[in-house]
């Protein structure tokens, strides 16, 4: 019996450390590849820089303006998660608890709406209406038309509303509590795991939404954000790839989405059986 | 009376996100679907044509070469992650020691930018001195390397790819659905003698039930549609050996030129018409999964 | 309860941010409009998708932009691959830019688009000598659009260093040298991982952009396909040059995985001395010398022919660089700094640093050779020449290099893949003809030979 649980032990410990060798290796190139020089990382032959060039992460920081773009980013990767969430979490709590004419059309349009879309396909009559609203050079647009793009989001939350039990709306209900406040008080406490979940993934899609920036931007440098600076980086002052500084300047930009990776998987320990209890 | 109170109200919540959809999400789609009626190219006068894009749609070789290019590609990437992702999820969930860290390495490849995966996996699996060959040869498990992005193992390469940046995903995903298990099911079918195996069985997997069918609801859909790290890494090559629907239309809006290249002219009707297709074949399929998985809980 | 304390916080922390820095309308309205009240400087902009020559560009600009007396500022704007689709946005506001960069494969969907402004009201009798009129490249209808500065040329480049060990004299001139050379190349290499040849099939149309165009238009046959003397497209003249390059790669002498090589990676290996002879443009020294410095001896020489003869003319690409917009509310200020830019002091000193070959006629006969290495193989000789621009049309189906370079994999019937592109891009013509407004006239006289040499020191 018990050489059993050793021999199962030591296969999922074997598992788990080639599959973490294997999901990590990649990552590792990039780290790596970020010190070559570009002929080295172009080329591709070899696995550790032949020499160091830490300089690289200087000339990104400098050339990408990482200090202004990051804050741009910022600010439209955290409004975006915080519109997102609560556009959707609202849509969600009302499709999944109540009754209501027009439900089912309301879901077949935010499920169409996954079936198509392509960003840069859609992005011209976007912009017309953000033209007409006189947001097409200002980074609201941007964060509008990113908010906009929450159906995932939607059914994901939906389907964590319904793992919580409805027992407690009831309760609530007894207990005089307006569904607005079930909501706030109740159903969104409980929907942590989900919303960090969410969160996470739509900071990561904002941070790293590169067409909408850029043409939001274009009489606006100034507005810039992190993945436009990046793509600049990439074409330097010469008809080849500058690959170096761009590797330099990504391996840069992932440390805020592993920022925000760290809340959200505080997000899931939070929730543990006992507040069900609630 | 309560059932007015009531639909104000979930009108009322449902409102920012209809209004965003309707307005930025839905009318685009309209305003590009109904070119699939004309000739358009982006200039000039859109002239109508009927259903002439989608006679042309019906005997376009090249897009059905993508659309069963898509089923592959999109088969095989869900066939590998969704049950990788679960049985880590699974087996990150609870109790194992060295488990944030696991889940925050499995999680890391989700945080790579396509412009960087492009320039990583041609390090890692070019066919003339990739890193992949060079072990392999090293190793003896090969003697003159694999043609990884060949027009022999380039679908089998790009899934690769696709499964190593989604696992992370949909692991997160099921974590998150697994903290609505109260801990004392497990506890208590552990005092039943349950093991690790059945307690999966038998308690994991139906508490997760809606979240595990919407995630991969959602997965189906984004397989169906991927094609931005095909694109990077392949450009849909060799000879459109990994050519998927969605890059497929893509290059239809924006086709590929490059310096010395001929002038390039963007389909604005026809791509509408094959978009309008493609988003027919994402949603049936996607429907049919979404009616089957139901049915099949209900018969649980 | 700490992430909603998180969220709470950098909630209003983003809204106070964001308010002050998302930029509200009525800053963009005053930023947007030309004349701002004080200084009374006019606003024009200039957008490029050049990158080679930006330092360059951005220096020039800051000079015009502290001396001239018109009060005239010109803002730079350096845009990378989406530069059209950030135009053609562009010109749905109002902030669409004043002076816009275009290339041969450019300019002329931006006519059609309406983007850009004849310049001829602009033009003086001397400067309309100086810079010749070259029609669908800068001339639409007998108007200007653009006047040029420096063209492109097409070369073999080759590998000295591979070559002296192969014990190979010259590059060669025919295509049954070149599968030749490429096979004794890689005998020579091949111990030290070099191969004889090598094409960025990553992305087919630029593979054959800069080596089956050029080796069909010195051998008398349209770059594209399309045949002038007749008005049709006719691939055939393509058969010999696909063949070759399917026979090289059959051989074993083309480098493993062109299949998913890029032109950077493709550099790259040739700067470490792993690749004997690639097709490519003028710009290559420029890489050379900064991203990709060559371990190697290398130079430049004509691309072959099909049979050795030159019956055609090797492709010269430009006559265009910067064109007015159609939309812009300061044409005369515009005008103004595109006078500067095409000033001889700047043309001269653009040819001599090594961002281009002049065009100009008058430039090129005075201004030094550039200064970059490798460059001279490069200078136009008497069989480099401007052709007339290619109708641009859309075929249903495979596209011509896509089609070329699955034959070269998969093998198979070419006369066939021929005929059927020919049916194709025919029909597409007929087409275009018939609907789009398109002119495609016969020209039995056209003699691709008597291009040759109009560019020649």
């Amino acid at each position: 019996m018990r050489t059993k649980t050793l021999l199962g032990k030591s296969i999922l410990w074997i598992f788990l450390l080639v599959f973490a060798f294997v999901t990590l290796i990649p990552v590792v190139i990039t780290i790596l590849g970020s010190f070559k020089t570009n002929s080295e990382l172009t080329t591709g032959a070899t696995f550790l820089p032949s020499l160091w060039k830490f300089s690289n992460y200087r000339e990104a920081w400098e050339q990408a303006n990482f200090s202004t773009y990051t804050l741009n980013s910022l600010i439209v990767a955290l409004t975006t998660v915080v519109g997102t969430l609560l556009v959707a979490s609202m849509a969600a709590y009302v499709v999944e608890r109540m009754t209501f004419f027009g439900k089912k059309l309301y879901v077949g349009m935010q499920a169409f709406t996954m079936f198509v879309a392509v960003g840069a396909v859609v992005l011209r009559p976007q912009f017309d209406l953000m033209v007409k609203l006189n947001l097409h050079s200002s980074l609201w647009g941007v964060i509008l038309i990113l908010i906009s793009a929450h159906a995932s989001i939607f059914f994901i939350l939906f389907s964590f509303m319904k793992g919580i039990p409805r027992e407690l709306d009831e309760a609530a209900r007894i207990d005089g509590c307006s569904p607005g406040r079930t909501f706030w008080r109740i159903i969104l406490p409980l929907l942590g795991p989900g919303l960090g979940v969410g969160a996470l993934f739509t900071f990561r899609g904002a941070w790293n939404e590169y067409l909408l920036p850029l043409v939001f931007t274009m009489t606006k440098p100034e507005l810039q954000t992190l993945t436009v600076g990046l793509a600049n980086l990439k074409y330097g002052i010469s008809a080849a790839s500058q690959t170096h500084y761009m590797m330099a300047g990504a391996c840069l930009s992932i440390l805020p989405i592993l920022v925000a990776y760290i809340f959200a998987n505080k997000s899931f320990m939070q929730m543990t059986a006992g507040s069900l209890k609630g | 009376m309560n059932k007015t109170k009531n639909a104000v109200f979930s009108y009322s919540f449902l409102f920012p996100s209809a209004i965003l959809t309707l307005v930025l999400g839905i009318y685009p789609i309209a305003w590009a679907f109904r070119y699939m009626f004309y000739n358009y190219k982006g200039y000039g006068e859109a002239r109508f044509t009927g259903l002439d894009n989608f006679s042309r749609v019906l005997h376009d070789s090249q897009f059905w070469d993508s659309v069963v290019n898509t089923f592959v590609y999109a088969g095989g990437k869900l066939l590998l992650s969704i049950p990788l992702s679960l049985l880590l999820a699974a087996i990150l969930n609870r109790g194992l020691r060295g488990r944030h860290l696991l889940r925050a390495v499995f999680f890391m490849p989700t945080v790579i930018s396509t412009a960087v995966m492009a320039v990583v996996f041609f390090t890692i699996f070019n066919s003339y001195n990739g890193i992949l060959n060079q072990f392999l040869i090293k190793f003896n498990l090969t003697s003159s390397g694999i043609d990884w992005l060949g027009p022999k193992h380039a679908m089998l390469t790009v899934i690769l790819v696709a499964v190593w940046g989604a696992v992370g995903n949909y692991m997160l995903l099921f974590l998150a659905g697994l903290q609505n298990i109260p801990e004392d099911v497990y506890e208590s079918s552990a005092l039943d003698g349950a093991n690790k195996v059945q307690q999966f069985r038998y308690i994991t997997l139906p508490m997760l039930g809606p979240v595990m069918q919407m995630v991969i609801m959602l997965a189906i859909i984004t397989a169906l549609k991927g094609y931005e790290s095909i694109m990077v890494m392949t450009e849909g090559g060799p000879a459109g050996k990994t050519e998927v629907m969605f890059l497929y239309l893509y290059k239809l809006f924006f086709p590929v030129g490059g310096n010395g290249a001929s002038a390039q002219v963007q389909e604005f009707g026809y791509g509408s018409a094959v978009a309008f297709v493609s988003a027919l074949i994402v949603g049936i399929i996607s429907l049919v999964y979404f009616y089957a998985s139901k049915r099949m809980n209900r018969t649980d | 309860m700490m992430s909603k304390r998180f969220a709470l916080t950098s909630l209003s922390v983003v809204l106070a941010l964001g308010l002050t820095a998302c930029g509200s309308n009525a800053e963009s309205n005053s930023a947007g409009s030309g004349n701002s009240k004080e200084g009374e400087k006019t606003k024009i902009s200039y957008w490029t998708g050049d990158r080679h020559d930006a330092e360059f560009v951005k220096e020039k600009v800051a000079a015009f932009n502290e001396t001239n007396t018109d009060g005239i500022e010109v803002e730079l704007v350096v845009k990378g691959d989406d530069f059209d689709t950030a135009l053609d946005l562009s010109f749905q506001t109002a902030d669409s830019p004043d002076v816009i960069r275009v290339k041969e494969n450019t300019i002329g969907t931006f006519y059609k688009k309406e983007y850009l402004a004849p310049i001829d009201e602009f033009l003086t009798d001397p400067l309309k000598d100086k810079f010749p009129a070259m029609d669908d490249l800068n001339t639409f209808d007998g108007k200007r659009y653009s006047l040029p500065n420096y063209g492109t040329t097409m070369r073999l480049i080759y590998n000295k260093d591979l070559f002296a060990k192969a014990g190979i004299e010259n590059p060669p001139a025919t295509l049954p040298e070149l599968v030749d050379t490429a096979k004794k190349l890689t005998e020579a290499g091949k111990a030290d991982g070099a191969y004889g040849f090598a094409q960025n099939f990553k992305n087919p149309p630029s593979a054959l952009g800069r080596s089956s165009r050029v080796i069909a238009e010195l051998s008398g046959f349209g770059g594209f396909g399309y045949d002038f003397k007749t008005a049709r497209f006719d691939f055939s003249g393509f058969k010999p040059i696909i063949e070759t390059f399917k026979q090289i790669k059959d051989d074993g002498s083309m480098l493993p995985g062109v299949e998913s090589l890029d032109i950077d990676p493709l550099r790259a290996q040739f700067a470490e001395g792993k690749i004997g002879m690639y097709l490519s443009f003028s710009s290559e020294p420029g890489v050379y010398s900064t991203q990709f410095p060559a371990k190697i001896d290398w130079a430049a020489a004509p691309a072959p022919t099909i049979d050795g003869n030159v019956n055609g003319a090797s492709g010269f690409l430009g006559g265009q660089w910067l064109a007015l917009s159609s939309k812009s509310k300061h044409k005369e200020a515009a005008w103004k700094f595109m006078e500067y830019m095409y000033s001889d002091a700047i043309l001269t000193d653009y040819q001599e640093k090594g961002f281009g070959i002049s065009m100009v006629p008058s430039i090129s006969a005075a201004a030094k050779t550039p200064d970059v290495k490798g460059i001279e193989g490069f200078l136009p000789n008497a069989h480099d020449g401007v052709w007339p621009v290619y109708p641009t049309v859309a075929p249903e189906g495979m596209k011509s290099d896509d089609a070329f370079f699955k034959y070269m994999l998969n093998g198979g019937d070419l006369d066939a893949v021929i005929t059927d592109l020919n049916k194709r891009y025919n029909a597409a013509l007929d087409d275009a003809i018939a609907n789009d407004g398109l002119k495609a006239e016969p020209d039995p006289s056209f003699d691709p030979a008597a291009l040759g040499g109009k560019f020649a020191k």
